[in-house]
């Protein structure tokens, strides 16, 4: 499997995935399926993130508003970029 | 001053900018927490002052089968936060 | 070739979990979650504690009311609460009832 070099070129590890969301809008939606939409500013290996402009889905609909967020990452299920329209 | 919004390089750091603010902490259990920050470590463990805590249940009426949603509050002077009941940590809004 | 040789013997399949799923990469895959949910989509890539960025995603829940299907671009899925995953994606006859 090693001399497949092109299939590990191809391939975008977590890490990878998250060194290309920084700064970008984002959905992480948690185990209790509520969502947050924001800007991501950073997160760690435990899956902690900091948002800004922050929005809570609950059932899809608009909760509440935080300036600054941190998300706990135990309760996250995933994070996802946003779709460009 | 200026300079605080570039030291968030981790998660943390936006915790640890809050210490001695007022922060609103949403715990599991439909529970939410707003008080003064006065100590935290890499759990999430916190400790704070002056709370709030609300806590919302939602009850199903038996004959209308319609959803009452009750929320409690009170005042504690002082408290201990176990780090794995916290979901989400909002610092108050800078301006 | 003696580390080989270990390998083989603790593991007579000849093949690990995690070169399985490496074997994913770049087709689609099916993750069932813990709890009544479910997630199509590519697999691009994976970690050790198999966290995955996968593209293209359909996220399948199942709820009293029916099923709710949200369509994403790309994510990173948390590994702890996989149950099972299976290559190849999804197929068009399973429709979630056993």
């Amino acid at each position: 499997m090693a001399e497949a070099g092109v299939v590990v070129g191809e391939a975008k590890t977590p890490s990878d995935f998250l060194k290309s969301i920084r700064g970008k809008p984002v959905i992480v939606k948690l185990n209790s399926g509520v969502d947050y939409r924001g800007i991501l500013a950073c997160l760690d290996g435990y899956m902690n993130i900091a948002m800004e402009q922050t929005e809570e889905y609950v059932n899809g609909q608009l909760k509440n508003k935080y300036g600054d967020a941190f998300i706990r990452g135990n309760n996250v299920l995933y994070i996802s970029t946003v779709r460009q329209q | 001053m200026g300079e605080e919004e570039a030291t968030v390089k981790e998660p943390l750091d936006l915790i640890k900018l809050s210490l001695d603010e007022r922060i609103y902490v949403k715990c599991r259990g439909e529970r939410e927490l707003r008080g003064r920050l006065h100590a935290y470590d890499q759990h999430l463990n916190m400790i704070l002052g002056e709370v709030e805590e609300t806590v919302t249940t939602v009850e199903i009426d038996d004959e209308t089968y319609e959803e009452i949603i009750k929320t409690q509050k009170r005042s504690i002077p002082f408290l201990f936060v176990r780090g794995d009941s916290v979901i989400l940590i909002s610092p108050p809004l800078r301006s | 070739m003696i580390a080989q040789k270990k390998g083989m013997q603790a593991n007579p399949s000849h093949l690990l979990p995690s070169e399985l799923i490496d074997r994913c990469i770049g087709s689609q895959i099916w993750v069932i979650m813990k709890g009544d949910k479910e997630i199509v989509g590519t697999l691009r890539g994976f970690d050790v504690y198999v966290n995955m960025v996968l593209e293209d995603v359909q996220e399948i829940e199942t709820t009293a009311e029916g099923k709710r299907i949200t369509k994403l671009d790309q994510i990173l899925l948390n590994g702890n609460n996989i149950a099972v995953l299976v290559p190849g994606g999804k197929p068009e006859d399973v429709d979630g009832t056993w």
